[in-house]
């Protein structure tokens, strides 16, 4: 699965500013809504933070894949962050966390969503990837970044 | 003395080897003093990497080896195989 098609550029915002992890949750749930025209962003925000309740998705290594499950979507909506300090987001390692690739993903896709979570870790496991994603300093060259590590 | 212990299991749960399990599993093998590896197919995972954990793809019905190494290697062993038979604590 090709990382710039699962994100799209208006999905891929660059060097943003956010100092908690309620405030990245909402943008999150805000950029998302106009793909879900079947869910207001309260509702995407709520998926999003019961997920983030049974534990936390900060995965490690300053990265962290917040997710929620919708009824009624058809495909996953992507949505990748890099904020420009990274913010206390109760990650496995305790480590701050800058790299957000949220995921609303339709109920019941489980198979899919595993095939899913495993290009993005993938791409993620690469250090030289998540340091070029730091570095990009708009929403522009952070989505070429995706498009030339899809190559 | 080094000690090895190394098994297959089978995983149950519903969702496999998402991100809330692979960082529950995470969780628990940081906290041996152990090398615990998952294997399936022809990938491997340290068991403390959640984004190696995760590029496993384990789906239900798959199935895992793991492999412990190191003076907590049993306790690891046992507690890690527990997680896995016990679906993550998942319900379904």
């Amino acid at each position: 699965m090709k990382l710039s098609t699962l994100i799209p550029e208006d999905c891929s915002k660059a060097a943003v500013l956010f100092n908690s992890k309620k405030r990245i949750l909402q943008y999150i749930s805000e950029l998302a809504q106009p793909k879900i025209p079947n869910a207001n962003q309260h509702e995407i925000l709520e998926a999003l933070l019961n997920r983030e309740k049974l534990g936390s998705t900060g995965i490690g290594k300053g990265i962290a894949i917040p997710h929620g499950r919708l009824a009624g979507l058809d495909h996953i909506i992507a949505i990748l962050l890099v904020n420009q300090q990274p913010i206390p987001f109760d990650a496995v390692d305790d480590r701050n966390v800058d790299i957000f690739v949220a995921l609303i993903v339709p109920e019941g896709e489980n198979k899919q969503h595993l095939e899913t979570l495993a290009s993005i870790a993938g791409k993620l496991n690469d250090k030289h990837f998540c340091k070029r994603l730091r570095q990009a300093s708009n929403d522009c060259e952070l989505h070429q970044v995706l498009v030339e590590f899809d190559k | 003395m080094s000690q090895q212990y190394q098994g297959v299991f089978l995983i149950k749960n519903k969702l496999g080897l998402h991100a809330r399990a692979a960082t529950i599993l995470a969780q628990l093998s940081a906290q041996f003093d152990a090398d615990i590896t998952l294997y399936q197919g022809d990938k491997s995972a340290p068991g403390d990497s959640v984004l190696a954990l995760l590029l496993l793809e384990s789906s239900q019905g798959k199935e895992v080896k793991v492999t412990c190494t190191g003076p907590d290697a049993h306790n690891a062993f046992i507690a890690i195989g527990n997680l896995i038979e016990d679906k993550f604590h998942e319900t379904e």
